[in-house]
């Protein structure tokens, strides 16, 4: 799932990950590529139902 | 639990060949579907859909399994986390719903494989089930290369837990 390789971290270092610079005050809004990643999947999640209701779907399952 | 260097380098490996694995099984899947809804050559339409079983059952969903197992090693063995950010959550919830929906519909394919073994499919046979199958598996081909693309681009976002947890080391560090 996670994809470590492009990052600079060296082969000794043992903390493996991000380094974020530490943002204190109030939480980090949800950034947009997210927002628009979710709203992409929610009309498709609805267009796979209406698909499978119109009877266009996979037939019987099993 | 942070993972030695070498433990995270094996654990990435077997990450990244199990997905790539996964990427090009499904590859094959889609050229079979496709040779078993163009061809009029019977036997070349029944060893399409007998070779899609075995290549889904046998290659697709071990890969997948795979992927999703070493993914989750991956991320729980390094201060990614699972659920700190926003590129690695949305990930998993991509690899897990393709897993599921790929065991869902192995079912139907074995059955097309079945027909496939007992009869001689015309044209016209199971037409709506040979030609969702072909699309799902270029469905499935964009969902994982959406996936590898978050992984190579890692878009920026951390999770309200994520920054918590940035907080609470934060604090951590200077006490």
């Amino acid at each position: 799932m996670t994809d470590h390789g492009s990052h600079p971290d060296s082969d000794g270092d043992h903390r493996v990950g991000p380094r974020v610079p530490a943002r204190h005050g109030s939480a980090p809004s949800t950034p947009r590529w997210v927002r628009v990643f979710g709203a992409v999947v929610v009309v498709l999640v609805l267009v796979l139902v209406v698909v499978h209701l119109a009877g266009g779907g996979m037939g019987n399952h099993g | 639990m942070t993972m030695s260097p070498r433990t995270r380098k094996v654990a990435l490996t077997a990450h990244v060949a199990s997905s790539v694995g996964w990427f090009g099984a499904v590859a094959v899947f889609l050229a079979l579907a496709v040779s078993g809804l163009t061809s009029h050559d019977a036997q070349r339409v029944r060893a399409a859909y007998l070779a899609m079983e075995l290549t889904g059952w046998l290659v697709i969903v071990p890969f997948a399994l795979a992927s999703l197992l070493t993914g989750l090693v991956s991320s729980l063995g390094t201060t990614w986390g699972l659920v700190r950010y926003y590129w690695v959550l949305i990930k998993l919830v991509i690899t897990v719903l393709a897993t599921i929906v790929l065991l869902v519909h192995m079912q139907p394919i074995s059955g097309l494989a079945d027909m496939a073994a007992e009869t001689t499919l015309a044209d016209s046979d199971l037409g709506a089930l040979r030609i969702q199958v072909m699309v799902q598996a270029g469905a499935a081909l964009l969902v994982l290369l959406l996936a590898t693309a978050l992984s190579v681009y890692k878009p920026r976002g951390v999770t309200r837990y994520g920054w918590r947890r940035q907080q609470e080391q934060d604090e951590g560090s200077q006490a």
